[in-house]
């Protein structure tokens, strides 16, 4: 599985990477970075920004009509790839503290990862071209009835996938403001 | 919903009718105002905490102190929203400006084990007092031997003094007014600081000698306070002293002399003159009177000289070179004879003719011979070129007289021969002025 999944595996080696920095971080100050200090607003805006771009810019070339660059299957991959680092590096963003709204927000990009990796295996059950079609030609009969099925879920799948990105950047959004005015710019 | 962690909930003082910070936790605004508000956090905070308040402006306060129109806030030292039991403030000694108290941490970041100071190692009862005994508890063990003896010469409030920053180890006195020198390095701090206890204290030590040596005094003060005229810091002796700056300028034998030969009781009202010191040395028995200088001075007795036009026989011509002794004998000057036979005994040259006369008749001081005569003179005075002084031809004394060997012998035999003349023996029977044509005169006999 792994071998096709290029985008797993450097996701995964992002991953490793920001808690190498998390580490370091933890090393030096001997204390878990703080989400409101340099390193962990830093790490916060950089997975933030990962999970923005992973969801409006997927989301624009899926369905716009304009705006045709690259094949889907890359877009996806793309869009796997930061939805896995964004929420890794949120989640070191939180320093492990999940009260309030901030707390809800992470429990959102946790679920929606979740759901993503469900969505991923759903998503292989569909047989697919090489640019991420769905190709009933191999498909035989007794196939065709799972394939409905898996159709059926994936479709089922994207009714819960999407409403939660929604609520979650709503969410975020609303965090992000709270944190301005009651700390960033507070004098 | 924002609440990024519990408030502290620990009772307190009543402030602003709570006791803790959880009871007003449902009011954000309590504490945060708008960012768009002309009230800052701190304000909010001082609404409450009325006392904190009143400690700014205050330097010798804690809050007085720290927020000295700096950019410090409260938010600099406390925190919240940590847990109900969290501490409020927040604070390591790396990072809590301790200079402004007036007591640098520098010298004291790491123990002598080590570890790294925590407050609590001085501030054994909580941060708003300091115990000064904190210092001695700490610093004893370490050094009993000097700190008992530091705290007796300079006192137990160490903070009067100590400020942190270390400026007493290798002190380099020469920083202020009284530079160390010569025996004063050697010397403890206490010994000239006696008793200070405070910056004042040793500022103000005095720096005049006797302050600190007049029982040092072995002059038992005859020679006043003002030690540094003939003493310096490199020891008491020698004693030097530039006798120039007195009024009376050592020259001669004078300079060998030891001070206490001539300061026999104190040194300022020591007489001048030489008379009060030479009062034994005085050959002349005092007939000279006490004006020893008129005639000496200080390169020796013996180089006494004397004006001898002040007396009345001026020295002229071979007098002048003559010794003292030579004339007056026996050191008697007032009263020597001026004759001159006095000195000089009546030749027999003379013959005694001229007694009674006064040698200056025919002599002067420039010199014995040739004698100016101006006397009865039947032969020619001027006779010949030769002839300077009367012995010239009044041989042996001057009622006799030659007129040989300027004429010589032979010469005047041969001529009387030729010319027949046999007795020639009285020249002056032909010649009575010196003249050889009166020879005429003399003929055959």
């Amino acid at each position: 599985m792994l071998g096709n999944s290029k985008e797993l595996i450097f996701a995964f080696l992002a991953c490793i990477f920001s808690a190498a920095t998390y580490g370091a971080m933890l090393i030096f100050t001997r204390q878990i970075p703080a989400a409101s200090e340099f390193y962990g607003h830093t790490i916060g805006i950089l997975g933030f920004l990962l999970m923005l771009a992973t969801e409006t810019l997927y989301s624009l070339r899926k369905h716009s009509r304009s705006a045709r660059w690259g094949r889907m299957a890359n877009w996806l991959q793309f869009h796997i790839f930061t939805g896995i680092v964004g929420p890794f590096m949120v989640l070191l963003h939180t320093s492990w503290k999940f009260s309030g709204l901030a707390g809800v927000t992470a429990l959102l990009t946790g679920v929606i990862v979740l759901s993503g990796f469900i969505g991923r295996y759903i998503y292989t059950r569909i047989p697919r071209t090489a640019d991420g079609i769905e190709d009933p030609g191999v498909v035989g009969e007794m196939q065709a009835a799972a394939l409905a099925n898996a159709r059926r879920l994936m479709s089922l799948w994207h009714t819960v996938h999407i409403p939660i990105g929604m609520a979650l950047f709503t969410a975020a959004f609303v965090h992000i403001l709270g944190a301005l005015y009651y700390a960033t710019l507070l004098k | 919903m924002f609440n990024p962690g519990p408030l502290n909930a620990k009772a307190g003082t009543p402030l602003g009718e709570v006791t803790s910070h959880a009871e007003i936790g449902k009011d954000c605004g309590q504490c945060h105002p708008a960012f768009w508000s002309a009230q800052s956090m701190s304000d909010l905070c001082l609404d409450c905490h009325v006392k904190i308040q009143g400690e700014i402006g205050d330097t010798t306060s804690l809050h007085g102190l720290l927020i000295q129109g700096n950019s410090l806030t409260c938010q600099s030292c406390h925190t919240e929203h940590h847990g109900v039991d969290a501490a409020l403030t927040v604070m390591d000694s790396a990072s809590f400006p301790h200079e402004k108290t007036g007591f640098d941490l520098s010298g004291h970041q790491t123990r002598s084990d080590g570890i790294p100071f925590a407050c609590s190692d001085c501030h054994t009862q909580g941060f708003s007092t300091f115990d000064q005994q904190s210092c001695v508890d700490c610093h004893r063990p370490l050094d009993q031997v000097y700190i008992d003896a530091h705290v007796l010469d300079f006192g137990e409030v160490c903070l009067t003094c100590h400020d942190g920053v270390d400026r007493y180890a290798d002190f380099d006195h020469s920083l202020v007014t009284f530079a160390l020198t010569g025996a004063h390095l050697q010397v403890g701090c206490s010994e000239c600081h006696l008793n200070a206890r405070t910056i004042p204290d040793l500022q103000n030590t005095l720096v005049d000698c006797e302050a600190c040596h007049l029982l040092d005094d072995a002059h038992a003060g005859k020679f006043g306070e003002q030690c540094g005229v003939c003493h310096s810091s490199d020891g008491w002796k020698p004693a030097i002293f530039d006798h120039n700056r007195a009024d009376f300028r050592l020259e001669g034998k004078h300079i060998e002399v030891p001070c206490e030969n001539c300061h026999t009781d104190g040194f300022i009202s020591t007489p001048k003159d030489c008379y009060s010191c030479h009062k034994q040395d005085d050959k002349h028995n005092g007939v000279y009177g006490t004006a020893c200088e008129s005639c000496h001075n200080p390169s020796a007795w013996v180089d006494a000289t004397f004006d001898h036009s002040l007396s009345t026989f001026p020295l002229d011509g071979a007098h002048v070179n003559v010794e003292c002794a030579e004339c007056h004998i026996g050191g008697v000057f007032k009263g020597t004879p001026l004759e001159c036979a006095a000195c000089h005994a009546e030749p027999d040259f003379h013959l005694g003719m001229f007694t009674g006369q006064a040698c200056s008749t025919c002599h002067t001081t420039a010199v014995w011979s040739p004698a100016l005569y101006d006397g009865p003179h039947t032969f020619p005075i001027n006779h010949g070129e030769e002839i300077n002084t009367c012995a010239d031809c009044h041989q042996p004394n001057l009622t006799q007289w030659i007129c040989y060997p300027c004429h010589e012998r032979a010469e005047v035999d041969r001529k009387h021969i030729e010319e027949g003349i046999s007795n020639f023996s009285d020249c002056l029977r032909c010649h009575p002025t010196g003249l050889k044509e009166e020879s005429g005169e003399g003929g055959d006999d």
